[in-house]
């Protein structure tokens, strides 16, 4: 190599675009091995794998639930009541004008009973409000440590009116029988009070218990939070029982009422006077549990509605879709996508190099290709996982990329002639501008499928308005210096 | 280097555009005749239309005993992978059936790959993918609107996309790929792909000075080493997802594949034909 070529080599890798690149290209490959450390992970490293690579199952989930948004000149919480009660079913007022119906009803069986009670419906969408999601989410991630699954996504699928419409569970390394399990099951929810010492005797199991309320302050605005339920007649009735046979009415401190899920304490407190007084005549079905003061005592309520529904989600679901594959066909996909990917790359190379029959335009060509493949890979590991779609719309990138080297190359050596600095520019900022058009109109044919949340669809658009980011921001900039170098090293022809 | 030449001067501009736009209105009746007929302009797949889809790796089974043990299910369809593998298609069923089916799938296929989707999240899904070609295809023809400023060779830009698209999608129902969440992400694709060609076309002929038809040859070069590498890329995945049978992908690459040649034809034949009569080529 003689001086001047290593010359021209130091200046174009000391140029930053081309730098930038590099740097990129490490930075990518050190996320994907080296931090966290990767390598055990086999050639995958630290990239996120959807569950058809890596074996599992999921179920999508819709509510039997609906929003309402309604107008009416009442005073909103009564109305509510009233709706609840001519509907006999439960009702969450989460806005001043918005509610959530808990049971299934169609807008046609909703309106007659909205405008008997003076309100008419302004909107109607099957889903639960996001408070109620956010709950859901809570009592499924409940279940899903229970189980002791080590890799669960749970996602509400919410729309821009703020309903939410699905949740989703993602499993790795669980069947869908288990899955469904886990969605179904229900824990076993037991009263039982203190009798002498340690000991305890049982006073009424989960099915006792009619409703559980949201967390509530009592007086309100004390900021003393807890969570009211309601017994059955029967449960009640075996509730003052127990007080009154134990001693917990007379000496409410030394017989305190224990609240148990699957036989592990969650809560455990003693009678208060008043209600011991009122328990030694009369059952009482409306209890309430106080957790405490300010922002700890708000969570420990949230935690304890969630015991006392025993892990029953307050709205019922169904299941809208669902499917798994096995640990072994989501290694056979992984070993054929990598396949599909090198080969790809390899028909690419064969191509353009038919084409160009030039290596020193073929050999940067493919090697900013690949640049761009890692880069993706590599901010790929923080923002997305990856899974069949997603290698799909990695494939097609990878076809869109080499695309626009083409472009850059044909504008810039066009006639065959050599251009001087000055034209070399002109021509390259044409062809950057071809480029940028296209990528403009596949990020814009994308964005829909990335904002709108299509299952696994999301995954392909993300990746594909990645790529083709990191194309017209990064690699092909630095490919056109690149190439530049190379073609004033070389007589023009082609 | 092998070009073969792309000589347009010696058709008229009727002559050129005459098949594009030919197979386009056939494929307009094509998909509205299904349209009429079944509601859909694809047959569409389990995504949209509901249903079971079961994809059993190697097996030694023959197609008439897989379809034996599925007897009683409402089974749609058996197809077979490259090494004896197969590829169930179940219409929709109820939950209580659907458990019974998951069972039985797993007892004599425990390595299967089975995704289920319910007929109202079906058409959530048709609705929402329906939404989302409708905002793809406006907000790329805004863009080239905005970029082109005049208005022949954008609407040369944005028909040959729509062409590209339905002319597709015709294919697809013809050759029997179904309308999935796959493949309408490979529709949506086809508008980036399709646009790349007629851009660097349009380009060259409004932006760069010379003779018209050697602009329209050079673009051509180029326009067609792009096109080619692409395919090159995507015939290959074709190829090992289908040996590999891995559906998703397959049928991903089969639509572009598809496109990516009737992307051939709209951008040389009829985008080119509409700005040969627009740029005035035609009389020389």
């Amino acid at each position: 190599m003689s001086d001047d070529t290593s010359g021209t080599l130091v200046k174009t890798l000391k140029d930053w675009r081309v730098a930038l690149m590099l740097i990129l290209v490490v930075f990518s490959i050190v996320s994907i091995y080296v931090i966290p450390p990767g390598i055990s992970n086999g050639m995958t490293g630290n990239l996120q794998l959807g569950l058809d690579l890596e074996g599992g199952s999921w179920i999508q989930l819709s509510f039997q639930s609906e929003v309402i948004r309604f107008d009416t000149d009442e005073d909103p919480e009564y109305f509510a009541a009233r709706i609840g009660d001519a509907l006999d079913a439960e009702v969450f007022l989460f806005e001043e004008d918005r509610l959530e119906i808990r049971a299934p009803f169609t807008r046609e069986e909703l309106e007659p009973v909205f405008e008997e009670n003076g309100a008419t419906i302004v909107t109607f969408e099957e889903g639960v409000s996001q408070d109620t999601a956010d709950q859901i989410k809570l009592i499924l991630e409940d279940k899903v440590n229970n189980l002791g699954t080590k890799d669960a996504r749970i996602n509400t699928i919410t729309g821009l009116n703020g309903v939410t419409q699905y949740i989703r569970l993602e499993l790795a390394g669980v069947d869908i029988a288990t899955a469904q399990q886990i969605v179904g099951s229900q824990g076993k929810f037991e009263i039982r009070i203190q009798t002498v010492g340690n000991e305890t005797e049982h006073v009424l199991y989960g099915d006792a218990i009619k409703s559980v309320s949201t967390p509530t302050q009592d007086p309100p605005g004390s900021d003393v939070w807890g969570v009211g339920f309601t017994l059955s007649e029967s449960g009640a009735a075996a509730f003052k029982d127990a007080a009154n046979t134990y001693g917990a009415t007379t000496n409410p401190d030394a017989h305190e009422i224990m609240m148990l899920l699957d036989d592990e304490i969650v809560y455990s407190a003693s009678l208060n006077p008043k209600l011991a007084a009122e328990l030694k005549t009369t059952p009482v079905r409306e209890l309430r549990a106080t957790t405490g003061a300010g922002e700890e005592g708000l969570e420990d309520a949230k935690a304890l509605e969630i015991h006392l529904r025993a892990g029953a989600l307050p709205v019922d679901v169904e299941i809208a879709g669902s499917g798994t594959v096995s640990a072994s066909l989501g290694e056979h996909f992984k070993v054929m996508s990598v396949i599909a990917g090198l080969l790809a790359l390899v028909a690419v190379a064969a191509t353009v190099y038919y084409w160009y029959r030039e290596p020193s335009i073929v050999l940067p060509m493919i090697g900013t290709n690949i640049a761009e493949i890692i880069i993706l890979l590599g901010i790929a590991t923080y923002l997305q996982q990856l899974d069949l779609a997603s290698i799909a719309g990695l494939i097609a990138v990878l076809g869109t990329g080499i695309d626009q080297l083409v472009v850059i190359t044909d504008e810039v050596i066009y006639e065959g002639r050599v251009p001087s600095e000055n034209l070399y520019l002109k021509r390259f900022n044409r062809a950057l501008g071809i480029i940028m058009v296209a990528a403009c109109t596949t990020v814009i044919a994308m964005l829909p499928l990335a904002v709108m949340d299509l299952a696994n669809l999301r995954g392909f658009a993300i990746i594909t308005i990645l790529g083709v980011l990191i194309g017209v921001i990064i690699t092909r900039p630095a490919y056109g210096k690149i190439i530049m170098a190379i073609m004033s090293k070389k007589p023009g022809e082609r | 280097m092998k070009y073969f030449t792309y000589d347009i001067s010696k058709y008229s501009v009727r002559q050129l555009v005459a098949l594009p736009v030919a197979l386009l209105v056939l494929s307009f009746l094509f998909l509205g005749f299904n349209t009429l007929m079944t509601g859909m302009p694809v047959d569409p797949g389990i995504d949209f239309a509901g249903g079971v889809a079961v994809t059993i790796p190697q097996s030694t089974d023959t197609p008439a005993e897989v379809e034996a043990y599925f007897a009683g299910y409402p089974l749609k369809s058996v197809g077979e992978g490259v090494q004896g593998g197969y590829y169930v298609v179940f219409e929709y069923m109820p939950d209580e059936d659907f458990l019974t089916l998951s069972e039985r799938i797993n007892d004599r296929y425990p390595d299967a790959k089975v995704d289920q989707i319910g007929e109202t999240f079906g058409k959530t899904l048709q609705t929402q993918a329906l939404w989302a070609l409708l905002f793809s295809f406006i907000g790329m023809a805004i863009v080239v609107f905005i970029v082109f400023k005049t208005f022949v060779p954008s609407v040369a830009v944005v028909i040959s996309a729509l062409s590209d698209i339905v002319i597709t999608a015709a294919l697809m129902d013809i050759v029997g790929i179904t309308l999935t969440l796959g493949t309408t992400a490979a529709l949506l694709m086809l508008i980036g792909y399709s646009v790349d060609s007629d851009i660097l076309l349009t380009t060259r002929i409004l932006k760069r000075k010379g003779k018209f038809f050697e602009k329209m040859q050079g673009a051509f070069r180029t326009g067609f080493t792009m096109t080619s590498t692409t395919i090159s890329a995507v015939a290959l995945m074709f190829v090992v997802s289908w040996i590999g049978q891995i559906d998703v992908i397959r049928d991903i690459s089969a639509v572009l594949l598809l496109g990516l040649f009737v992307d051939l034809m709209n951008t040389w034949m009829l985008n080119a034909g509409i700005l040969t009569a627009y740029v005035g080529g035609d009389r020389r």
